[in-house]
């Protein structure tokens, strides 16, 4: 009978069809890894991305007065002007069912009289206070409403009167004002001026119930003591806490919360650098977003940013960090946005940069106007910005959204507001709303590390000597019992052991802290001892009980050993430590002390690692050839010596395997960290404090981040260092391990 | 009937094992009994090896070579059930008595495996980790012993020039010999080489077959070896073994030539085995 020797029928159908089954099942668990990392790669790419300004249109306004301020409604649909005349021009940009594009959709005169105006004072983004040519001043504010009567969307403007339609006096001697600065809440109004008569003047409108509802109020006039005798700004912080005077180089900084009195509180000399050629001053000042901050623009093309920091002498005002806008020209504006700490310069000849503090980003630099434009103004929402120039009204649309997003902020010390000095900070949320997110990735990196660490410190002696003895020195029909059951551990949940270690041992661990220091000691001397006695024992003693059940013997003596700490804890307490461990910490050493601290979670996620590493180091070692073992023993080496040149050594990639796997594993544990650690992203070693760690971070926060924000493309991000973190640990540890296995694989 | 090489055939030593004088024996065995569990292994063997000889068992597998071999090291003290009576004497000092130190025993007698068992290390710690393990960190002494030690050995010329890379570089055939002369750098008195050719090439097998007839200038040799030309060939004296019996023991060319036992016989003309 002739062989086949090609496979036929169903038996090459199987081959076939397992052979693409295996490929598919191979290429799709890759094609999934991939995919992971797209996808994060995905979601973390917009936050470094730099900012970009396209201009969406322009067209000319045709009226002959200049333009004093421009204004625009949060969709970008409709952009307002208000000219030296009086009059307020609202004009369609985008084109409607009922407006076509760039026409005058409402056009109302502000002022009652022949009176003209002066200046346009802004106050947020739709408040804007008018001072006429009489030095009156008038509040108004650009209203926008949304009407769907015809269908689609209709962006309906309109013009209020917060303060009532009358003008009213800043002074109350009806002296002309060469600056004004103001900010107002529901209850208060508040103005800063400098009068022609050379006074600085505060001006307080105090509601009579709520502006909102009800434009009465009543008036409160007070002058202020100032050293100068001109002003060439002034601004008022929107919480009308301070406010910030210019005259030339010197910004006096008034304390506005006390109602009888306003004092100066400082004076900002911010030191420039003078040459005879060209002495510089101080050209644009601005308030950053949070009203802490203030922004110093120089001739120099220099933006500095100050704000208070406690010192030794109190707290002083800080150049806190420096821009370089222009190394030719004039910083002339500085604009900042509402709720973001961005801000827009110009230059004289019409150069923008976009800049962001606390990042120190330099997100974009260009020019929209040949010269510099007279009205420049940032959308609602900073996504778009309104600049007339010589009758043309441009608007432009910025792709800004993650600003605070840089690398420097997220690994380096970052300076913010109403800290001390930089400091690696992470804090992505707070109750207030202009509070600043601070992203720094370093003390979540290092609770990653500081946790792997400790629990890696706990577990790791004990999981290899416990492989050591049961691969090399344990009977084989007790190494068949304890092997498993050690591995069962493994199985348990990591959820259980989180809550076991953050709600019983926890307070186990401060209340005997004396007697977990002794369990230290008294564990491993308990087991020499036991050891030592069981080596004296005569013959016929040791004889009675099975050399495969001896070990067991240690158990009482452990459990003794172990309850005799417990016992005797409290005295020592007593007797050492005044009779309370935590208390003599805190106050006699001086350690901050954490109930959740390292100690629980190197003892709860140690005991988490200690079965990966147990079971992998223990198939290593007793995977060594018996007859290297033999080899060695033949030559007269003793099973210490046996153990300590030939086994370990053989299995050493075996058991920095096992090592590296239990790192991972602690890297990227979640649950036991997130209910044992406190969840305290600080920077400390110390053993009785706290971490934050990668993985809880992303558990903790990710439920409440909104889709689409920096915090939430922070977090993936921090998943991604996550990601990078093990993958880098697992190549490091491969390459070693394949290292050792070519010296030392036997065969 | 095989051929005995005409090599291995010196008439200068012809010895009557039966009455050694104690200046010629190595090692005396005496009622040696073992038990794996309750299964007898080694039954009642008795015999006297002499020295600066080479003494081969032979017989079938199974048949408790190795495990004699093993006993006369100790190394079946590493397996749990076996239990030993009787005694084998080295100096006439028994080596299962109560005061003995095992690894004292070892240093004493050396063994090669049937495998190559380098350890993963270089050719040089190879051949001294004895030494060192006997507490010798002495540079020069370390040197010396592992030329000596390899030249014994045969290898020296081979990897004089690499010695500190991976023993598990070299071939099997140079493996094993490697592994010879670490048993011999620390100057055992007798060797013990259990099947060393089994897994070797025949080229490789020649050059240890030559290896032992120089070893046996310096130590007492006893090889177990599934070959019988290679016991015929490299040994003065060869026991047969069969079922943990020692059936004969005479010198080796009395034993391949006439054979005073019927099994002998048998075996040695291949009716089994």
């Amino acid at each position: 009978m002739a062989i086949a020797l090609k496979s036929t029928g169903p038996r090459q159908l199987k081959n076939t069809l397992a052979q693409w089954l295996i490929t598919v099942g191979g290429i799709s668990v890759l094609f999934t890894l991939v995919l992971i990392f797209l996808y994060l790669l995905y979601v973390i790419k917009p936050i470094f991305e730099s900012a970009t300004i396209e201009p969406v249109g322009q067209f000319e306004i045709s009226t002959a007065a200049p333009t004093l301020s421009a204004g625009v409604d949060e969709l970008k649909e409709v952009a307002f002007q208000i000219t030296e005349q009086g009059d307020i021009n609202f004009y369609q940009l985008v084109k409607s069912a009922a407006h076509e594009k760039s026409t005058l959709v409402l056009n109302e005169s502000l002022l009652s009289e022949d009176k003209t105006l002066v200046n346009v004072v802004n106050s947020g983004v739709e408040k804007k206070l008018l001072i006429d040519s009489d030095g009156e001043i008038q509040l108004i504010a650009a209203k926008f409403f949304s009407n769907f009567d015809s269908g689609t969307r209709e962006i309906i403007p309109s013009v209020a009167y917060p303060l009532g339609e009358e003008s009213l006096a800043v002074d109350e001697s009806g002296e002309l004002l060469t600056q004004l600065s103001f900010s107002m809440n529901d209850e208060k109004a508040v103005f800063v001026a400098f009068t022609q008569d050379q006074r600085l003047i505060k001006t307080s409108l105090l509601a009579e119930d709520d502006f909102t509802y009800d434009s009465a109020y009543e008036t409160l006039y007070q002058e202020i003591d100032f050293p100068a005798d001109h002003v060439n700004e002034i601004l008022v912080t929107p919480d009308m806490r301070l406010a910030f005077v210019r005259s030339d180089d010197q910004i006096f900084v008034f304390d506005l919360t006390n109602e009888d009195i306003v004092e100066l509180k400082a004076t900002i000399i911010p030191s420039l650098e003078q040459t005879s050629t060209k002495p510089q001053h101080i050209t644009a000042m601005a308030l950053l977003s949070g009203s802490s901050s203030i922004l110093l623009g120089s001739s120099a093309g220099k933006v500095t940013q100050w704000f208070e920091v406690a010192t030794d002498n109190g707290r002083q005002f800080k150049n806190v960090r420096t821009f370089n806008v222009s190394d030719t020209e004039a910083v002339t504006q500085i604009h900042t946005e509402q709720f973001r700490k961005s801000f827009y310069t110009l230059t004289t000849s019409g150069n923008m940069g976009v800049f962001y503090t606390t990042s120190e980003a330099d997100l974009w630099r260009g020019q929209l106007t040949t010269t510099e434009p007279n009205v420049f103004a940032i959308s609602p929402r900073a996504d778009g910005l309104v600049v007339i120039d010589e009758n043309q009204l441009k608007i432009f649309s910025v792709e800004n959204e993650h600003p605070e997003v840089t690398w420097s902020a997220l690994w380096e010390e970052v300076w913010y507001e109403g800290y001390p000095e930089p400091e690696y900070i992470w804090q992505s949320t707070s109750g207030s709303d202009d509070f600043e997110g601070k992203f720094s990735l370093v003390p979540i990196s290092f609770g990653t590390m500081k946790a792997a660490m400790y629990a890696m410190l706990f577990a790791v002696p004990i999981a290899l000597s416990a492989a050591i003895y049961t691969a090399y020195f344990m009977t084989p029909g007790m190494r068949r019992k304890v092997k498993p059951t050690i591995e069962l551990m493994e199985a348990l949940p990591t959820v259980i052991l989180g809550f076991l270690a953050g709600l019983w041992l926890a307070p186990i661990i401060e209340n005997y802290l004396p007697a977990i220091a002794m369990l230290l000691i008294m564990l491993p001397l308990s087991v020499f001892v036991t050891a030592f006695a069981w080596h004296k024992l005569p013959k016929e003693m040791k004889n009675t009980i099975p050399e495969t059940w001896a070990p067991i013997i240690l158990v009482p003596v452990l459990l003794i050993a172990g309850g005799s700490a417990f016992l005797l804890s409290p005295f020592f307490e007593s007797l050492f430590f005044g009779g309370d461990v935590r208390q003599y910490i805190t106050n006699d050493l001086g350690i901050d002390f954490d109930q959740r601290n390292s100690l629980v979670v190197g003892l709860a996620m140690g005991f988490a690692v200690i079965p990966t590493i147990f079971s992998m180091a223990e198939d290593a070692i007793f995977s060594v050839p018996k007859h290297l073992t033999s080899g060695s023993l033949a030559l007269g080496a003793t099973q210490w010596q046996t153990l300590a040149k030939v086994v370990l050594l053989t299995a050493s990639p075996g058991i920095f395997s096992a090592v590296m796997m239990g790192l991972g594993r602690a890297v990227g544990e979640t649950m036991i960290v997130l209910m044992a650690t406190g969840n305290t992203p600080i920077l400390d070693w110390s053993i009785f404090q706290g971490m934050r760690t990668l993985a809880a971070n992303i558990a903790v926060e990710m439920p409440e981040s909104e889709v689409g924000s920096s915090h939430y493309r922070i977090l993936f991000l921090a998943a991604f260092v996550l990601f990078v973190f093990t993958f880098i640990f697992n190549t490091f540890a491969e390459l070693i391990r394949q290292r050792l296995r070519e010296k030392y694989s036997s065969l | 009937m095989i051929s005995v090489s005409p090599r291995t055939l010196d008439p200068k030593v012809k010895l009557d094992l039966n009455n050694l004088s104690p200046e010629q024996v190595a090692l005396e065995i005496k009622n040696l009994n073992l038990y794996y569990g309750d299964k007898q292994a080694l039954q009642n063997i008795s015999m006297s090896i002499p020295k600066g000889q080479v003494t081969a068992f032979i017989g079938p597998s199974g048949c408790g070579k190795s495990t004699l071999l093993r006993c006369i090291n100790r190394m079946n003290d590493l397996v749990d059930i076996c239990k030993i009576e009787g005694e084998i004497n080295l100096h006439g000092e028994n080596i299962y008595g109560k005061q003995v130190d095992v690894a004292a025993l070892r240093r004493q007698v050396g063994m090669v495996f049937q495998r190559p068992n380098p350890f993963p290390k270089s050719i040089y710690e190879n051949v001294v980790y004895g030494l060192r393990i006997m507490g010798e960190n002495n540079r020069r002494v370390l040197d010396e012993a592992a030329e000596n030690a390899l030249r014994s050995a045969a290898l020296w010329n081979e990897v004089k020039d690499r010695l500190h890379d991976s023993a598990l570089g070299l071939s099997g055939g140079q493996q094993q010999r490697l592994v010879i002369a670490r048993a011999i750098a620390i100057k055992p008195e007798v060797l013990l080489l259990d099947e060393p050719t089994s897994a070797l090439d025949p080229i490789s097998t020649l050059t240890i077959e030559e290896l032992i007839n120089d070893l046996k200038k310096q130590f007492t040799v006893v090889i177990v070896t599934h070959n019988m030309q290679q016991a015929a060939r490299v040994s003065d004296q060869t026991a047969f073994m069969y079922m943990g019996d020692l059936i004969e023991y005479s010198d080796t060319n009395t034993l391949f030539t006439t054979p005073a036992k019927k099994k002998t016989e048998d075996y040695i003309t291949g009716r089994y085995g």
